[in-house]
Order: structure tokens, then C-alpha cells, then sequence
């Protein structure tokens, strides 16, 4: 249970999987400062409890698990000191700004607050909805209408973005 | 979290066929529209679109280099720390056993006497040895998955979530005490951010078991203390995820008790050592 060697597995994992938890976080969180310091967090908490991942399913699905309910924790500690605060939230952007927007993580960033993490579940972590559902904590039906929200605003702005590149 | 661009049902219905989400009948109906009806088939190109340029955005997103002192903090991260001592392991290691002769003596002639007694007791009822020991191998399990089943029920009903409120704890403690027959204080856990919300009654493998039902902050995440007169398999502190719900488990000589909470909940083992002492 508390061997080093299980220890160095996870810390093996988690490097290895940080591309992907550093991209969840940032659908979560908005900024990259946040994403960070999110995902710093994680995985310092998934070291401290590694011995509830019993390596039954996806390891993604516990982490994903855990960042989301750190990110939950976070905005309340916020809501507490910073009542007038809140953090960055996503707002709807249009067409035409998205085609000003550098890189993919602004035009990620573009997309309403909660949708980008549903879709990045489903289309690219490939899980199912139910098991995407319960990592960020929501009723499936509800997943399932953000997932094609998500998929109807990507279409509006995919022509943009391809003008843009050409 | 509410999505902004609102989308039909039919637009649903296509989404989760994308995903192979819909049921057989669903399918055949969804497939039956693509061909015959131009609309249907429109919306399907622009979900597809809509999916593609996603996957190509994320994946832009994979390329961008990582912060340097992220990994570093990682790979250095300081080992897991295993300090928090449930009551069992606590009790065990303050327990000094030093009999006298006179003690010795008097155990070994009860022990005499109860081993001839249980002795006689099985070989008048030979079959029934056999059948006691599957059940008891089977009980704890059951428990606690009954437990686990009883917590995602309620914790996904969040108007229905207590049979008695928080307003009206000396009930509480009159109603769980007669209906488990274990004796009882709810414990203030609000050190842990934990606000006790009220209490309800149900069966676990046939026993009836108390159920303090706690929320942590505004929106609620539910952490949950039940206690049951189930005596499990063994009386080490258990920890164990079972359905995406984290369970720590400890046992007196009077009852078992269980920390029960998302998967996700880091600090269940110091909950319940909190707990422990308070219950």
C-alpha cells in the first residue's frame, strides 16, 4: 500500500499524462496560470492517495475525477475571499472574433463555460457519457445536451477558422 | 455551467447516434431519417463538422510545450504520508495484556468450557457449519455494497436527501438509537468544511443501519456516516472504492461504521478519523 516503487508508477503516469490533464484543466479553469497550479495540485493529491487507484478501469477517469471536484473546491475557497470575484468564466464569443483568436487554446477558451470539457471528454478521451457524466458530476440527459451544444457552437465556428488558416 | 447555444431534440438524438449512445430502435430510426429526410442528414453534416474541427482544435492544443517546472514538481513530489490511525489500530496498540496466573487460569478453563459448548453445538447441526461460513464471508460485502447503492440513490435526489432534518437532531438521535440499537452523538465535523444536513433509516444486508447524511460547502458535495450492528470479515479499517464512491470503514466492539463520499473526496480517512472520536 505504501511501497515507493507504487509511488514511482504513478509519478511515471501522471508525467506521461500531463499534456492531457494540463488540456482538461484548462477547459476547466480558463487560463493557463490556472490550469497549472490546478494540475499541480492534482497530482500532488492523486501521489498522497495513490493507493485508491486499484487499477481497475481508466486512471484518466479517477484524475479527471479528482481535478474536477479540486476545481469545485477552488471556486468556492474564491467565492469565500473574493465574494465579487469569480474566476475567469467563458463567455460567448462570435464568429468573427474567433477568426482574430492565435491558438487553440483561445478558441477553446471561446466556447460557453462547461462546454469544452464535456466535448473534450466524449469526442477526444473517448468516454462514454455516463462515465463522463459522473466525472464532472452532472446527469447524463444534461451531459448529452452540453456534448451537442458543444458540437452545434465548434460547427458555427469551424468555417471562420479555416478562412483563417488558409 | 448552462450551455448558451441551445440545441433541438433531433439534434440530441443525432448527437448520441454519432457517439453509438442510442439504443437499437433509436439507431434504426435515426438511420431511416439520414435517408429519407434532407434536414435530418444536414444536421448530421454539421454535428460531424462541428465534431471534427473539435478534435483538430484539441489536438493543436496537445502541441503547445509544458511548463518545464510542472513536470519537475511532479517527478519530486514528496512521498504519500500514512499517519492517520483509525480506533481498531489505536485500541490495539494501547492495549498492554499482562494476565496473572490466577487470569490465566480462569481463561483457560472458559476457553475449555466454550470451545466444548460451540464444539457440541456444530456436531448436533452438522449441515448448518458449512452455510455459516459462506454467509459470514458474504456479509461484508453486501453491506457495504448495499451501503454504496443507498448513498449514490439519495446523493442523486437532493430534495429527498434526508428522512429527518438537521433542525430536529434529538429525534435524530432517538429514532437511529431505537431503530439500530447503537448509542450515538452526531459529530460536528465543520473543522473538515462538512454541515450536517439530517439523517435517514435503511436496511443493509438485512440490518438495519443509521445514515448521517453531511454537505461540504454551497453546492453539496454529500459525505455520509452509517452505522450498522454488521460485524464484517475482518476489524482492520477498510478503504476501498467501489462504483466511483470511496468507503473507509472501522469497527468497535459495538457496531461497524462507514465513511462514505465520492471517489474523488481526498480527505475521507480523515473524516472518519475525525468521526471516530466524535460518533
Amino acid at each position: 500500500m505504501n511501497n515507493p516503487t507504487q509511488t514511482m508508477d504513478i509519478r511515471r503516469d501522471l508525467v506521461a499524462l500531463l499534456p492531457r490533464l494540463r488540456r482538461f484543466a484548462l477547459t476547466l479553469a480558463g487560463t493557463a496560470e490556472d490550469a497549472d497550479r490546478l494540475v499541480r495540485e492534482v497530482c500532488s493529491r492523486a501521489i498522497q492517495k495513490s493507493h485508491h487507484w486499484k487499477g481497475e478501469g481508466r486512471i484518466e477517469s479517477w484524475l479527471f475525477s479528482l481535478m474536477r471536484t479540486a476545481w469545485s473546491d477552488e471556486i468556492k475557497k474564491r467565492r469565500k475571499t473574493q465574494p465579487s470575484s469569480t474566476p475567469k468564466a467563458q463567455g460567448v464569443v462570435s464568429s468573427a472574433e474567433i477568426s482574430t483568436m492565435a491558438t487553440s487554446d483561445q478558441i477553446l477558451l471561446s466556447l460557453p463555460s462547461g462546454l469544452a470539457s464535456v466535448f473534450l471528454l466524449v469526442d477526444v478521451e473517448a468516454f462514454a457519457y455516463g462515465e463522463a457524466a459522473a466525472i464532472l458530476g452532472i446527469p447524463e440527459q444534461a451531459f448529452a445536451e452540453r456534448l451537442c451544444s458543444a458540437r452545434l457552437r465548434l460547427s458555427e465556428i469551424a468555417p471562420e477558422a479555416s478562412e483563417r488558416r488558409a | 455551467m448552462k450551455a448558451s447555444a441551445s440545441s433541438s431534440a433531433l439534434e440530441q438524438r443525432i448527437s448520441a447516434f454519432l457517439d453509438g449512445e442510442a439504443n437499437e430502435h433509436e439507431r434504426q430510426e435515426i438511420e431511416a431519417l439520414l435517408v429519407n429526410e434532407p434536414q435530418a442528414r444536414a444536421l448530421h453534416d454539421n454535428l460531424k463538422r462541428g465534431t471534427d474541427y473539435g478534435r483538430r482544435v484539441f489536438d493543436d492544443a496537445m502541441k503547445e510545450p509544458l511548463p518545464l517546472e510542472l513536470v519537475r514538481t511532479i517527478k519530486n513530489a514528496p512521498l504519500p504520508r500514512r499517519a492517520i490511525r483509525l480506533p481498531d489500530d489505536k485500541k490495539r496498540q494501547s492495549l498492554s495484556f499482562k494476565p496473572s496466573r490466577t487470569q490465566a487460569l480462569v481463561a483457560c478453563i472458559l476457553s475449555l468450557c466454550l470451545g466444548g459448548g460451540i464444539g457440541y453445538a456444530l456436531g448436533t447441526q452438522p449441515g448448518s457449519t458449512r452455510l455459516g461460513g459462506s454467509e459470514v464471508q458474504l456479509d461484508s460485502r453486501d453491506w457495504l455494497d448495499d451501503v454504496v447503492a443507498h448513498y449514490r440513490l439519495y446523493t442523486r435526489l437532493p430534495d429527498r436527501l434526508v428522512e429527518i432534518g438537521a433542525d430536529r437532531p434529538g429525534d435524530i438521535l432517538a429514532w437511529l438509537t431505537t431503530g439500530t440499537g447503537i448509542a450515538f452523538r452526531i459529530p460536528d465535523l465543520s473543522q473538515s468544511g462538512l454541515t450536517f444536513a439530517g439523517a435517514r433509516l435503511f436496511t443493509a444486508d438485512n440490518r438495519p443501519s443509521g445514515l448521517l447524511l453531511y454537505r461540504r460547502g454551497d453546492e453539496g458535495e454529500i459525505i455520509a456516516i452509517t452505522f450498522s450492528k454488521t460485524r464484517p470479515d475482518t476489524n482492520k479499517p477498510v478503504e476501498d472504492i467501489r462504483a466511483d464512491t470511496g468507503l473507509v470503514s472501522w469497527s468497535t466492539p459495538l457496531a461497524t461504521y462507514v465513511v462514505v463520499g465520492p471517489s474523488s473526496a481526498a480527505d475521507l480517512d480523515e473524516i472518519a478519523a475525525k468521526a471516530a472520536g466524535l460518533i
